[in-house]
C-alpha cells in the first residue's frame, strides 16, 4: 500500500517559548526528490532534526518504511538508512578520501590488517556511481568544498543510504559545480533507488529538480506533498510568504534627512568582498538581502572590525577612518552588532540578565578605580528591560532560562543601553513567536525615528520590505543592486530577485 | 624520493641527520661507543613513553600520569620479586596488568563522567603514586634479580647497542601498524579529528577512548620495567620527570593537542631530537639544568612552527577552492 | 529583585562551610591535638598558602585555560626576591614589589604567547614551566638564599590573636576579598569574567578579549608570587626546591581549590570565596588524616581520591542544574 518510504504525520514540536512545528505532515515517495521549503524559522530544521534523530516530536508519528519508528539519536536514523550530507562535516579531513568512504567497514587482509589497495579499489566504486573522478588517495583537506560535498554523498551511498537530506547543498558552490551535483542527484535517484529530501533558498533549483514540494509556514503546512507540475513560481512564492502576511506600512517620521553618517568607498575585505559602496543617513534603515552566504554577515563583521577591511574608505561623520576593533567600534564610533547567533555570539547563557545587558555599558558608568556596582548597574539598564518588556523573574535570572524571544529583547537591550549611533542588526526575529517579532519591528522603526542609523540583514523578504528605506542586494560578496523601497510587496520583491540572479 | 621528501616528519629527519653530524663532527667523543650506548638507552625508555602519550593524544585527551603509572607498575614489578619471590615472567605479566588496569580507570572514568581527561588523570597521578609511596614508604627495592639486572646491562654483541632497545624498536613497530594499518588505531584518529563525525559513523566512544588509555596504561607499564632493568634498582620515584619529555616528542612531532593528528615516526624522531640534543649538551658540558630550558623551547618553537604550517595549508587551500 | 542574595543555603559555598565544619567538629574529638594553639597556627600557614595558589590557578581557569607553571613561576620569583635581598641589599617592600613584578611579568609571557599562538595554554605552560625553572636553577646554581632579612622571615613565624593565627593567613584573607572586589564591584573585572565565559560574544560586545586574557595570566603570576613570598617568609629561605620539581607539588592545591569551590573549568564562573572554602577544606582534611596516623604517604592518595570525587559531586550537580533548566 505504501509508496512512501518515510513519513512524518501530524508532528508537535514545542521549544521554550515557540511552537516550532504545528501538525506538520510531510511525505517522502520512494526515489523522488522532494523540496521541503520555508521562510527562515518557519520549522524546516525542527523537522529535519526530527527525521535524524536529533530532536523527538512531542506528540505525532514518524513512520518509516511504513512502520512506525522511535529514533533516540542520529545513530538510530543511520540505522535506518538515513544521512544528512553536510557541507564537510562528516568527513575526517586529514584521511583520505577513500579511507573516509570506508571507515565503517575497512577491507582487511588475511592478517587482519586494513587493506589499503582494496580500499581505493572499493571506494572507486562508489565515486564512480557519481562520476567522481577523484584518485581515491587523495586528502580530504586538499579537496574543494564541491568535492567534499559529492564525498559526502558517495560515503552516504557507501553506508547504503536510502534518504539522503540535503540541507541548502549549493550555497558555497558555484552554478557550473551545482549543475554537476544536480545530474548527480538526479542519477542516484534513477538507478540507486535512493529518495532525496532538498531543502534550499533558491527556487529555480528547486523547479528544475525536485519532484514533490512540502512547504512549512510558522510550523504548519502551507502544502504537503504537492506535485511541483502543479505550482509555478508565484504559487510556490505565495505559499512560503502567505497572502495574510502583513507588511507593515512604514509610519517613519523623518527618514529623509541626507545627514551621511557612515560611508563605505570602494571597499574589499580579507574575507573577500569587492566594491562594496554604501552611504547610510541619519535615521535611515538600509536592509541587506542575499542569500546564505552572500557575505552579509561577514561584511559586518569587517566594518566593526573583526576582521580586517584591505581596501577602500570607510567614513563615518565625514572623517576617514580605521575601525580595527569591535571594542573601538563601540567606544569611539558607537557602532553596535546585534549578532544573528544569539547563542553562541550575542549572549552569555551561563551569566544573569543584568550582566548580559550591561556588558556594553561597565566602561561608560565605572567611577573611579573602575568601580561598577549592581545598584549603578540596574539603573542604568533597568529602563532598557522594562521598555522591551523582558519577561523575567528577576534580573539575576540566568539568561538560559529564558525564552527565545526574550533572549533576543536582551541582545537588543544591551545595545540600547549603550547608546549606539550606529546598529546593525542581523536577522533578528529568526526562531522568534509572532508577537515579539512584531514588537521588534515597532521598536526597530521607533530607534530609526529616533536618531539611530540601521543596517538590517533579514533573509525575510516581508520584514525587509516592511522595515527597510532601501535594500542592498547582496551575493557572492559583492553589491548586485539597491532597491529603492516603497513598501510595496509585490513590486519590491520581484526587483530584488532580479538583483540576486544577475 | 619524492614521496619521501612529502611526508611531514621529513624536516624532522633532517634536524637528526644534521644535527647528529654536527656534532659529531664539533665533537668526536660523540660517536664514541660509551656515548653512543647511552644515547640508545635513554633513547629506548623515551620511545615508549612518548608513545604512551601519543596515543592519548591521537584521541584529542592528555594523560598526566603516564609516570605515575610507569612509577607503580616499576615498584611492584622490582617489589613483586624482592618481597614476594616472585619468578620474573610472572612479575612482568603482573606488572602489564597492573598498567592496563590503571589505564582502563583513566579511560572508564574519562567516559563515564565527561569530564576531560586532564582532571581525572591530575586525580590518578596522586592516587597511584599515593599507592606507591604506600606501598613503598619512599623506600627503594634493592634486591632485583641478576638476570633483569644482566638484561638492563646486556649489549648486542660486541656493539655499543644495548640490548634493551629491541623492545622500543619493537614496540615502535607494532605501534606503527596500530596507528595506520588497523581499524581500531584508523578509528581512534578519525575521533580525534572530530568527535562528532566518528559518531556519526557509528564509531563507538567508549570503546576508542577506554582502548586508547590502556594502550597508554600498557606502554607506560613497559616504560616503568625497563628503567628498573637499567636502573637495577626499583625506586618510587621513577616516573616523576616523565611528563614533560612524553608531551615534549609528540608535540616536536608535529602532534596537534586538539588530536588527530600524530604519527608514530615522526614522534620516533622527536625523542631523537630531544635524545641527541640533551646528551650534546652533556658532551659540551653545557650547564645540565639548560636541558631543561631547551626542551621547554623546543614545545614552543614546534608550536609555532605547527601553527605557521596550518595557516600555510589553509591558505593553499583557500588559492584552490577559489579557482 | 531580592532574590540578589540568592538562598545562601542552596550554594557550593554553604556545603563547603558544612563540610568544614563536620570536619573540624571530627577531628577535633578523634583527635588529639587537633585545636591546640600550635597546630591550629601551623595550620593557618598552610592554608594562607594553599589559598593563594588556588586563587592564582582559579584566575586562569576563568579564562577556560589553566597555568601549569604556577610553581615554577613561584619559585623564580621567590628566588628573585632572595636575590635582591641577600645579594643585593634591596630593602624588603621594594623587594616584594620586584618579586610580585617577576611574577606578573613571567604570567604576561604565558598569557601573550597563549593569545598569540591560538594553542592551548596547557602546552604553552607546560614549556614555560620548564624554560622559567630551567633559567632558574642556571642562575642560582640551585643555591637557595637562607641569610633573608629578619624581619621578612619574621612576619613567617609571627602569631597573632592569643598565638593562634599566623598573619600570611590575613594576608590570604585580605586578598580574598581584594579579587572579590575585582570580580564583583569592578569593570575590568566583570570584563575578565565575560571574555572567559563566551569570547566571541565578547569580542562582539567591545570587550578586547586577548587583553583579558592577558590580564588573567598576569593576575595568575602575580598571586603566584604572592604565595611563594608567603612560603618564603614561612620557610625563612628562598630554596629552589621548596615547589617541587619543576614547581609542580603546587599543581594538586592549586586545582583542588578551586574545583572543589565551584569555579567552571570551562570557564566564565568562579567563586573567590569557594576557592578559599576549597583550600580550608583539603588543607583540613591533609592535617586531619595526618593526626590520625593515615600514614603520610598516603595522603597524597586521598587528596587524589578527593579531587575525583569533587568533580564527579560537581558533574552530578550541574547535571541536576541543567536538567532542571530544561524541565522550567
Amino acid at each position: 500500500m505504501n509508496e512512501f518510504c518515510l513519513e512524518i504525520s501530524s508532528a508537535n514540536k514545542s521549544f521554550p517559548g515557540v511552537k516550532a512545528l504545528d501538525q506538520a505532515t510531510f511525505q517522502l515517495r520512494k526515489a523522488s526528490i522532494h523540496a521541503l521549503l520555508g521562510e527562515n524559522g518557519a520549522g524546516k530544521s525542527t523537522l529535519i532534526k526530527i527525521i535524524t534523530g536529533v530532536h523527538k516530536q512531542d506528540s505525532g508519528k514518524l513512520i518509516i518504511n511504513g512502520k512506525e519508528e522511535t529514533l533516540n539519536n542520529p545513530n538510530d536514523a543511520t540505522k535506518f538508512g538515513i544521512s544528512v550530507v553536510h557541507q564537510e562535516r562528516n568527513l575526517i579531513r586529514r584521511f583520505s578520501v577513500g579511507e573516509n568512504l570506508m571507515l565503517n567497514n575497512m577491507p582487511k587482509t588475511a592478517l587482519g590488517l586494513i587493506d589499503y589497495n582494496e580500499i581505493a579499489i572499493q571506494s572507486k566504486k562508489w565515486l564512480k556511481i557519481l562520476d567522481l573522478d577523484i584518485d581515491p588517495n587523495t586528502l580530504v583537506s586538499d579537496l574543494t568544498v564541491a568535492k567534499m560535498q559529492l564525498c559526502e554523498i558517495a560515503k552516504a551511498l557507501s553506508l547504503k543510504a536510502k534518504i539522503l537530506l540535503l540541507d541548502e547543498p549549493t550555497s558555497s558552490l558555484s552554478p557550473q559545480e551545482s549543475k554537476i551535483l544536480f545530474s548527480l542527484l538526479k542519477k542516484i535517484v534513477r538507478e540507486e533507488g535512493v529518495s532525496i529530501v532538498f531543502v534550499s533558498h533558491k527556487l529555480e533549483e528547486v523547479f528544475n529538480i525536485c519532484d514533490d514540494v512540502t512547504v512549512l509556514r510558522d510550523g504548519q503546512n502551507a502544502c504537503t506533498s504537492e506535485d511541483i507540475k502543479n505550482l509555478d513560481r508565484q504559487k510556490l512564492v505565495r505559499l512560503m510568504i502567505g497572502r495574510d502576511e502583513q507588511i507593515v506600512k512604514s509610519t517613519r517620521k523623518n527618514q529623509n534627512t541626507k545627514d551621511t553618517i557612515l560611508a563605505l568607498k570602494n571597499v574589499k575585505t580579507e574575507l573577500g568582498h569587492k566594491n562594496i559602496n554604501l552611504e547610510l543617513n541619519r535615521s535611515e534603515i538600509i536592509g541587506l538581502y542575499g542569500l546564505v552566504g552572500a557575505g552579509r554577515t561577514e561584511l559586518m563583521k569587517c566594518l566593526i572590525g573583526q576582521d580586517k577591511i584591505t581596501d577602500g574608505e570607510v567614513i563615518i561623520n565625514g572623517k576617514k577612518v580605521t575601525i580595527n576593533s569591535p571594542k573601538s567600534a563601540l567606544e569611539k564610533f558607537k557602532i553596535g552588532y546585534i549578532s544573528e547567533d544569539r547563542k553562541k555570539e550575542g549572549l552569555i547563557l551561563i551569566h544573569n540578565v543584568l550582566d548580559n545587558t550591561s556588558i556594553t555599558v561597565w566602561s561608560q558608568i565605572k567611577k573611579a578605580i573602575g568601580f561598577v556596582s549592581d545598584g549603578m548597574i540596574s539603573k542604568k539598564v533597568d529602563p532598557y528591560i522594562s521598555q522591551l518588556e523582558v519577561k523575567t523573574p528577576s534580573n539575576y535570572q540566568l539568561i538560559s532560562n529564558l525564552s527565545g524571544g526574550n533572549q533576543q529583547k536582551i541582545s537588543v537591550a544591551k545595545w540600547l543601553a549603550a547608546g549606539t549611533d550606529i546598529l546593525i542588526i542581523d536577522e533578528p526575529t529568526v526562531g522568534i513567536d509572532i508577537k515579539t517579532k512584531a514588537y521588534l519591528h515597532e521598536l526597530i522603526i521607533k530607534l530609526a525615528d529616533d536618531g539611530t542609523s540601521i543596517i538590517l540583514i533579514s533573509s525575510d523578504m516581508p520584514e525587509m520590505i516592511s522595515l527597510a528605506d532601501k535594500i542592498i542586494v547582496m551575493n557572492n560578496f559583492q553589491m548586485n543592486g539597491i532597491v529603492e523601497n516603497n513598501h510595496d510587496y509585490d513590486s519590491v520583491s520581484s526587483k530584488i530577485m532580479e538583483y540576486i540572479h544577475t | 624520493m619524492a614521496a619521501l621528501f612529502k611526508k611531514d616528519w621529513f624536516g624532522l629527519l633532517i634536524v637528526v641527520i644534521v644535527s647528529g653530524l654536527a656534532i659529531a663532527v664539533l665533537k668526536p667523543a660523540f660517536l664514541s661507543p660509551f656515548n653512543l650506548y647511552v644515547l640508545m638507552v635513554s633513547i629506548s625508555y623515551m620511545l615508549i613513553i612518548a608513545l604512551a602519550q601519543m596515543i592519548i593524544i591521537a584521541i584529542g585527551q592528555m594523560n598526566l600520569s603516564v609516570g605515575a603509572i610507569g612509577g607503580l607498575v616499576a615498584i611492584s614489578f622490582s617489589g613483586l620479586m624482592e618481597v614476594q619471590q616472585v619468578s620474573v615472567p610472572v612479575a612482568v605479566l603482573i606488572g602489564l596488568i597492573i598498567g592496563m588496569l590503571c589505564g582502563f580507570l583513566n579511560g572508564y572514568i574519562t567516559v563515564r563522567s565527561g569530564i576531560s581527561a586532564f582532571i581525572i588523570t591530575l586525580a590518578t597521578l596522586y592516587i597511584f603514586k599515593g599507592i606507591n609511596l604506600g606501598i613503598t614508604e619512599a623506600e627503594p627495592f634493592y634486591n632485583i634479580p641478576e638476570t633483569v639486572k644482566n638484561f638492563g646491562n646486556a649489549k648486542i654483541g660486541n656493539t655499543p647497542i644495548p640490548f634493551l632497545i629491541i623492545i622500543p624498536i619493537i614496540i615502535t613497530f607494532l605501534m606503527w601498524i596500530f596507528m595506520n594499518r588497523t581499524e581500531t588505531g584508523r578509528h581512534m584518529l578519525a575521533y580525534g579529528n572530530s568527535v562528532q563525525s566518528a559518531e556519526l559513523i557509528g564509531i563507538s566512544s567508549s570503546k576508542v577512548v577506554i582502548t586508547a588509555h590502556v594502550i597508554s596504561g600498557f606502554l607506560a607499564a613497559i616504560a616503568g620495567m625497563l628503567v628498573v632493568c637499567r636502573l637495577q634498582l626499583g625506586t618510587p620515584n621513577i616516573g616523576d620527570s616523565w611528563l614533560l619529555p612524553s608531551f615534549a616528542a609528540p608535540v616536536i612531532g608535529g602532534a596537534i593537542l586538539a588530536g588527530g593528528k600524530v604519527d608514530v615516526i615522526a614522534t620516533s624522531l622527536g625523542v631523537l631530537i630531544v635524545a641527541i640534543i640533551s646528551q650534546a649538551l652533556v658532551i659540551f658540558k653545557i650547564d645540565p639544568f639548560f636541558v631543561q630550558i631547551f626542551l621547554g623551547v623546543m614545545i614552543l618553537l614546534a608550536v609555532f612552527v605547527n601553527r605557521y604550517r596550518e595557516y600555510k595549508q589553509e591558505a593553499r587551500r583557500k588559492i584552490f577552492s577559489s579557482e | 529583585m531580592n532574590k540578589k542574595i540568592p538562598n545562601f543555603i542552596y550554594t557550593n559555598q554553604f556545603g563547603l562551610l558544612c563540610l568544614v565544619l563536620i570536619f573540624t567538629l571530627i577531628f577535633s574529638t578523634s583527635t588529639d591535638g587537633f585545636t591546640s594553639r600550635f597546630n591550629i597556627f601551623a595550620l593557618s600557614r598552610v592554608i594562607a598558602i594553599d589559598i593563594m595558589i588556588g586563587l592564582a590557578m582559579m584566575v586562569v581557569i576563568l579564562t577556560g585555560g589553566l597555568n601549569l607553571a604556577l610553581g615554577a613561576i613561584g619559585v623564580c620569583a621567590a628566588m628573585f626576591g632572595g636575590w635582591c635581598m641577600e645579594v643585593l641589599g634591596i630593602p624588603i617592600i621594594p623587594s616584594i614589589l620586584l618579586m610580585l613584578g617577576m611574577g606578573s611579568f613571567l604570567g604576561w609571557i604565558n598569557g601573550i604567547i597563549t593569545v598569540k599562538t591560538g594553542v592551548h595554554s596547557f602546552v604553552v605552560t607546560l614549556a614555560t614551566m620548564s624554560i622559567y625553572f630551567g633559567f632558574m636553577t642556571m642562575l642560582t646554581e640551585a643555591e637557595a638564599f637562607r641569610r633573608l632579612p629578619e624581619l621578612f622571615t619574621d612576619f613567617g613565624s609571627a602569631k597573632l590573636f592569643n598565638k593562634y593565627v599566623s598573619p600570611l593567613l590575613l594576608v590570604s584573607v585580605a586578598t580574598c576579598f581584594a579579587l572579590f572586589y575585582l570580580f564583583r564591584f569592578t569593570d575590568i573585572g566583570r570584563k575578565l569574567i565575560a571574555a572567559g565565559a563566551n569570547p566571541e560574544a565578547a569580542e562582539l560586545s567591545g570587550i578586547s578579549v586577548n587583553r583579558m586574557f592577558i590580564y588573567c595570566h598576569m593576575l595568575s603570576g602575580f598571586l603566584g608570587a604572592l604565595a611563594a613570598i608567603l612560603l618564603t617568609t614561612r620557610i625563612g629561605a628562598a630554596i629552589p626546591s621548596m615547589a617541587g620539581q619543576l614547581g609542580m607539588d603546587w599543581l594538586l592545591p592549586a586545582f583542588l581549590a578551586p574545583v572543589i569551590g565551584g569555579t567552571l573549568l570551562s570557564g566564565g564562573k568562579l567563586s573567590v570565596f569557594g576557592t578559599m572554602l576549597g583550600a580550608v577544606l583539603v588543607t583540613l582534611l591533609t592535617n586531619g588524616l595526618y593526626l590520625l596516623d593515615v600514614g603520610e604517604f598516603w595522603i597524597r592518595f586521598f587528596l587524589g581520591i578527593i579531587l575525583l570525587l569533587a568533580v564527579l559531586l560537581d558533574r552530578t550537580r550541574e547535571y541536576f542544574t541543567l536538567k532542571s533548566v530544561i524541565v522550567s
